[in-house]
């Protein structure tokens, strides 16, 4: 990997100019919360002054422009008895601009899934491809437990990945365009100084760290737990929202439904992004529900996120960001639930 | 800047070019691309279940169209939506597939309602096989129970089309009645032609029926089975392979040569959408067909 | 459809009103951009915010509105009577809808208050299924163009429609809706059927449940959220009785006496 220096200022017209030419997606602060603190949505930019690059963490994921909420996957027109499917590509280039180590981690997980393996998503792909990433680090956020799924640094995925060194970001490169878009704006070579000075923050970092997650062996503990009167505690809380797969960056399971326009000449086939804890995730012509609990549904997401990706990938699925704990409004968080699975176990 | 952003055309890449063949699944290609393929012919079998008999139109994607017995397809019903059915019938008619279909949902019933001539979609097949080449040389014991004759149809088949690779093989068939056996028109052939010893039986007689009656598990009582020359496939609803396969363990079957199609809801077929989940085990790609030591093992499967 | 060999019917629709704004009707006359193919595929015999033509032949009724006076029995049961299926299309016609709030006020006081001298004759407000039985409801206060018009397309092919099961949050993440809860605010969100695409969220105005509620809803757990963010269960009874959706959930917000009392 190359490393370079770049004044603040200088990144600042990086940006300007950028935004001229392409679309930009950044963290914008959109309210207050009840309790004083910001809320940030990763949404598109006009200026540079609208991006909030010292955020603590988004509300919901990036992952929305990557496998969106809801895309289309194939139109079909009708025509004299006989139809004819077409489908098309989203290719537009864009940058999302301020990523954390976790959301980039997350779209490599996600790249397994979409990108790699049986039956890669052209979709998803397309999107990916396009789209340029600038990363960011930053002091731990309330509640995010990424240092326990080693989440909280980043090695590949990205285009450049800033650290804020004060009056300068010190910028790890991984792509050709990344290099070269930078070669256009002032930079330096990175001085003994800057090296210190990164470490001393990547140390700093490091140590703010308060939320732990234990890991260990929890792909077997799942299953061990798997009638555990755990899952009925916060099942009863669960209201069956759908909101942590939501916000989750790497959530991505999904629905897919067609429609007719209203004049029956075409009809399209969309995706939706769903969710396990939905009440008819598993229910079937007949109306057999294979998880017609809130308890087997919630069960179903930590199995999935902790056990069923670690079997195919030799990794869980979770990156800790707690974006999920953060929103559920019965108060469901990974730190807890997992914490009260380990306790189980040594009961 | 911009001009060191190069647009990535995914259409323009090459195997994006080639034409879709769902069997090269690492393959980057038009997934959601259907095969458009007329029903020439639909076999009323019971109230509930038909028997489509579709044609893909394109004579190379015919061409292309190879499956696997135990294989299923995600039937594309334009502007209704798409549903998994497996295959039912033999893998050496090339481009011509049948499809045992239940009226049950919503798209299953606008089958029901489409007649012949009716243009719909194929994408597929998916899916993991009964290991039709490791059964050659040994007894084969095909047991189905309602409406899993339907996916068994497709070994049957394969069987009776190789009939001399394989020993003995056993058909047993348990409906709930006379009414629901499916297939009833072809029985007297794959006894004749296939060499296939035929066992029915039904849980609850009508007046004319002479043969067995009782549960399948009873049949199992009635053939000399050899443990150590034998598989055995098994298609029907959960409860009913769950017994099938113990009574089978008691008689020596070790669990690994006893295979078995689950049934799952699905949206993509592709290892995506999690929708056929059961544990965190993919029915779309782990399955359909798994062995049965493998069912034991995944969570929420019985 | 010809493709595959099915016909589409053009059934013949009547649109009723009984006590409602008449809003729900209004919207069949919205989304101007497929108004011309909504009226091709189905024929609207009687509605008169688009046509003036009384007909009694129609297999569709819809009715919109819920019944707050016996004059109205009589006539829903006659529409029943010729109509193949009837929809109770609108959350009065569902639920009750905001009439029904006067239901729990002193009817004399209250008629007094609205006509002075000159009461008029009155009932305790029913939603359409109390009086006949309904074939389909269609809730939302109004209810959704978009949503009619794919429950149209179905109707016309005759297949089943399926709501979706799910609440309202999963539309409210799905645009980026900041949650109203997270302002501080009370939103039904969480225990409503989802299907309207949350339009109130994300216009600032926390859920009122105009829907009714989403399969399997967890109330307590529901009431358990709200209390702990310092709502009182007679501003949640207010809520969840305000379009009549939710009379199991306000069965259990009994905490509290309510802040207006009913007059007597």
């Amino acid at each position: 990997m190359l490393f370079r220096v770049i004044t603040k200022e200088a990144f600042r017209k990086f940006v300007n100019t950028l935004l001229s030419e392409i679309e930009i997606i950044a963290p914008r602060k959109v309210a207050t919360d009840y309790t004083g603190r910001s809320i940030y949505h990763y949404l598109p930019v006009d200026r540079f002054e609208d991006v909030a690059l010292d955020y603590d963490t988004t509300r919901f994921s990036a992952k929305t422009y990557f496998t969106p909420f809801k895309e289309n996957l194939a139109s079909y027109s009708f025509q004299n008895g006989d139809w004819t499917q077409s489908i098309r590509y989203r290719g537009v280039t864009r940058l999302i601009l301020g990523l954390h180590a976790c959301d980039i981690n997350a779209l490599l997980k996600l790249d397994k899934v979409m990108a790699r393996g049986p039956f890669p998503s052209p979709h998803y792909i397309a999107r990916r491809k396009n789209t340029l990433i600038i990363g960011i680090d930053h002091d731990p956020c309330a509640g995010g437990f990424c240092r326990s799924l080693g989440t909280d640094t980043v090695t590949h995925g990205f285009d450049l990945f800033l650290t804020d060194l004060g009056d300068r970001y010190f910028v790890a490169i991984d792509s050709d365009r990344g290099f070269s878009m930078l070669q256009e704006v002032e930079n330096t070579e990175v001085t003994e100084d800057d090296r210190v000075e990164y470490s001393a923050v990547r140390r700093r970092i490091a140590k703010g760290f308060t939320t732990h997650v234990e890991t260990h062996n929890l792909p077997n503990i799942l299953d061990i737990e798997f009638e555990s009167p755990v899952w009925a505690k916060w099942g009863a809380k669960c209201l069956s929202c759908g909101t942590c797969a939501m916000v989750c960056p790497t959530c991505y399971c999904y629905g897919v439904s067609q429609e007719f326009s209203m004049d029956f000449a075409s009809a399209r086939k969309n995706k939706q992004l769903y969710s396990c804890n939905l009440y008819d995730f598993a229910r079937v012509a007949g109306d057999h529900n294979f998880r017609a609990r809130t308890s087997t549904r919630l069960k179903y997401r930590y199995y999935h996120q902790h056990r069923g990706f670690v079997e195919t990938y030799n990794e869980p699925m979770c990156v800790g960001c707690n974006r999920c704990g953060n929103a559920c409004l019965a108060g469901i968080s990974p730190p807890e639930v997992i914490a009260d699975l380990h306790m189980e176990e040594k009961a | 800047m911009k001009a060191h952003l190069h647009h990535f055309d995914i259409t323009r890449e090459e195997s994006m070019l080639l034409p879709v063949e769902f069997h090269r699944k690492t393959r980057l290609q038009h997934v959601d691309k259907a095969f458009k393929a007329e029903i020439t012919r639909i076999v009323p079998l019971t109230d509930m279940e038909r028997l489509y008999q579709l044609r893909i139109l394109d004579p190379g994607e015919r061409e292309r169209f190879t499956f696997f017995p135990g294989q299923f397809v995600m039937v594309d019903v334009p502007g209704f939506g798409e549903v998994p059915i497996s295959i039912s019938s033999s893998p050496s008619s090339k481009g011509l597939v049948e499809l045992c279909i239940r009226k049950a949902g919503l798209v299953t019933g606008v089958l029901h309602k489409a007649g012949q001539g009716a243009r719909v979609g194929l994408r597929g097949p998916f899916g993991t096989f009964f290991p039709m080449e490791q059964m050659k040389g040994k007894n084969v014991l095909l047991i189905a129970g309602g409406l899993g004759i339907a996916p068994l149809r497709a070994p049957l088949y394969s069987i009776i089309e190789n009939r001399p690779d394989y020993n003995t093989v056993h058909l047993l068939y348990g409906a709930r009645d006379q009414s629901q056996m499916l297939f009833g028109y072809q029985y007297e052939q794959w006894r004749r032609v296939g060499d296939v010893k035929l066992h029915l039986i039904v849980e609850t007689p009508d007046p004319c029926w002479t043969g067995e009656v009782g549960r399948i598990t009873a049949l199992l009582e009635k053939i000399r089975i050899d443990p150590d020359e034998t598989y055995a496939i098994v298609c029907g609803p959960p409860v009913m392979f769950k017994f099938v396969c113990n009574r089978l363990s008691e008689l020596g079957l070790p669990m690994h040569r006893m295979f078995v199609s689950l049934e799952r809801r699905m949206h993509c077929g592709m290892g995506k959408c999690c929708r056929c989940n059961i544990g965190s085990t993919y029915t779309c790609l782990d399955g359909p067909v798994f062995d049965y030591w493998t069912v034991m093992n995944l969570k929420e499967a019985i | 459809m010809k493709y595959l060999n099915i016909a589409a019917a053009k059934p013949k629709v009547g649109v009723f009103s009984l006590t409602c704004c008449e809003g729900c009707a209004l919207q069949l006359a919205n989304k101007e951009e497929t108004l011309a193919a909504f009226l091709s595929a189905v024929d609207v015999v009687n509605f008169r915010e688009i046509s003036s033509d009384k007909s009694d032949d129609y297999a569709i009724a819809l009715i919109e509105g819920s019944i707050s006076r016996e004059d109205e029995v009589a006539s829903l049961k006659a529409i029943r009577d010729r109509a193949k299926v009837l929809v109770a299309y609108g959350t009065c016609a569902c639920f009750g809808g905001v009439n029904r709030l006067k239901n729990v006020l002193d009817f004399d006081w209250m008629n007094r208050e609205v006509y002075g001298e000159t009461p008029k004759a009155t009932s305790p407000v029913r939603p359409v299924r109390e009086v006949v039985p309904v074939d389909f409801e269609i809730p939302g206060c109004p209810v959704s163009k978009a949503e009619v018009e794919r429950i149209v397309t179905h109707l016309v092919l005759g297949l089943p429609f399926a709501y979706p099961v799910y609440p309202v949050c999963v539309e409210c993440k799905q645009r980026f809706t900041v949650c109203r809860f997270d302002l501080g605010e009370l939103c039904l969100g969480p225990i409503t059927r989802a299907g309207c695409n949350a339009p109130c969220p994300a216009g600032g105005l926390g859920c009122w449940g105009c829907r009714g509620p989403a399969e399997a809803p967890n109330y307590e757990e529901f009431l358990e959220l709200a209390r702990s963010r310092g709502i009182g269960d007679a501003e949640l009874r207010e809520r969840l009785s305000f379009f009549g959706g939710f009379d199991s959930a306000y069965e259990l917000a009994q905490d509290e006496p309510l802040a207006v009392r009913p007059v007597a």
